[in-house]
């Protein structure tokens, strides 16, 4: 299969109060590829994975995407409602509870006997996981996942990379940060200071 | 658009206090302020006016205290913002839902007030009009107003907020004046129907500017 490239980042450049985040970072991504981004705390993976969602501008270097690419982000903060149900929270996010493919990915992370309870009740990790549906059922080109298996348990973090591995077979590509070990094949960058 | 609309009038009308709260408050002021004052006395008419408006202002402020926090903290802003590239028509929607479930409201409910306190039912015509133009004008001002100061308390952005209402309350106050004098009162309405389309506009391009500079 012809991996065609999506992303290329040229000589990005970052700062924050004259410190340098990260300087002349240049790289690209094809399709069908993973992006490991690596560093340490405060590093500046969260604030690389922002310029490349167009959240915030480099302070030097460009970013080209394709044309056509879409993207799905998954960040620190997980776009759910703590006042309304989980099936309201998938609803505001259009995601369709009669699709079976929907209900497999719930049972598969043992939600999907807590489609009525307030998020607000659930617990981080059953927050994370509702979080993750809305990349789960995605169809996007691209995934930016930041983070991803933070407060997860084995088995759906075992499930998270069979899923990943999956979509990169299908030709869809990953960007990703993470401290904890994710096995799929991607290439890395380490934006950590000499 | 229609799955905008959809989306947010669907968080708001699940969030129950946040918009029947401040109606509930709009009708306590309201039903309060004639037991301050002899209820058929000429001063309750005379300041009626100046009640009502006030209390639609206040309301305001009070229902629009987390109008973009809430979004802005769970990253609801931040995703939206990847999804469209812009944040223009989120915002636009946003404040035409609140004016539509609080604005709307307590234009009808102030109405009604304005109507038994005068016992005329041509102040319809002062205070329906006026209350629907003025209402929107404050929900976009304060909007304005909590954008500024977002993560920092909304009572920051009220205080920004406040001498931007000045001239639209100044109008409020000349519209009942000649109301009072028998004059005509439409070319008043037009002006302040005038501001009020120009700001539908601007303020939501000023506020996706300051969410954006905030989420970065």
């Amino acid at each position: 299969m012809l991996n065609n490239p999506i992303l290329e980042a040229k000589n990005l450049s970052f700062s924050i109060n004259q410190n340098n985040l990260f300087h002349g970072l240049s790289f690209e991504l094809l399709s069908g590829e993973a992006l490991h981004i690596k560093g340490g705390n405060g590093s500046g993976k969260t604030t690389l994975l922002k310029i490349l969602l167009g959240i915030t501008s480099p302070r030097k270097g460009h970013i080209k995407w394709v044309d056509d690419t879409n993207t799905v982000y998954l960040g620190h903060k997980n776009v759910l409602k703590d006042y309304l149900s989980v099936e309201d929270n998938l609803y505001l996010h259009g995601i369709d509870l009669a699709n079976t493919s929907t209900k497999s990915i719930l049972k598969e992370l043992n939600l999907l006997d807590k489609i009525d309870i307030l998020v607000g009740n659930l617990s981080y990790g059953q927050k994370k996981k509702l979080a993750l549906v809305r990349v789960l059922v995605n169809q996007s080109k691209v995934i930016v996942l930041d983070e991803p298996c933070v407060g997860l348990d084995d088995r759906t973090r075992a499930y998270i990379v069979d899923f990943l591995n999956s979509e990169l077979s299908k030709n869809k590509s990953v960007i990703y940060t993470s401290h904890i070990p994710i096995e799929i094949n991607s290439k890395k960058i380490n934006i950590d200071k000499e | 658009m229609t799955n905008l609309l959809r989306i947010e009038s669907f968080k708001l009308l699940k969030k129950i206090r946040a918009w029947l709260g401040p109606i509930l408050i709009f009708l306590l002021i309201m039903i309060s302020f004639p037991l301050t004052v002899e209820l058929a006395s000429e001063e309750l008419k005379n300041i009626f006016y100046s009640i009502l408006w006030l209390s639609s202002l206040l309301t305001v402020m009070v229902s629009l205290d987390s109008i973009f926090f809430e979004d802005f903290d769970d990253g609801t802003l931040e995703h939206y913002f990847i999804l469209n590239n812009s944040l223009f028509s989120m915002i636009l929607i946003k404040i035409f839902i609140y004016w539509l479930l609080i604005g709307i409201p307590i234009s009808i409910l102030g109405t009604f007030f304005s109507i038994s306190t005068s016992g005329e039912f041509s102040s319809f015509y002062i205070a329906f009009p006026s209350m629907l133009i003025s209402s929107y004008i404050f929900i976009n001002l304060f909007a304005l107003g909590n954008s500024l100061s977002l993560n920092k308390g909304s009572a920051l952005g009220a205080l920004i907020t406040m001498p931007l209402l000045f001239p639209v309350l100044i109008l409020l106050g000349k519209i009942v004046l000649n109301a009072n004098f028998g004059f005509e009162i439409s070319n008043l309405l037009l002006l302040m129907l005038g501001v009020l389309l120009i700001i539908i506009v601007i303020i939501p391009f000023i506020i996706s500017f300051v969410i954006k500079t905030h989420l970065e």
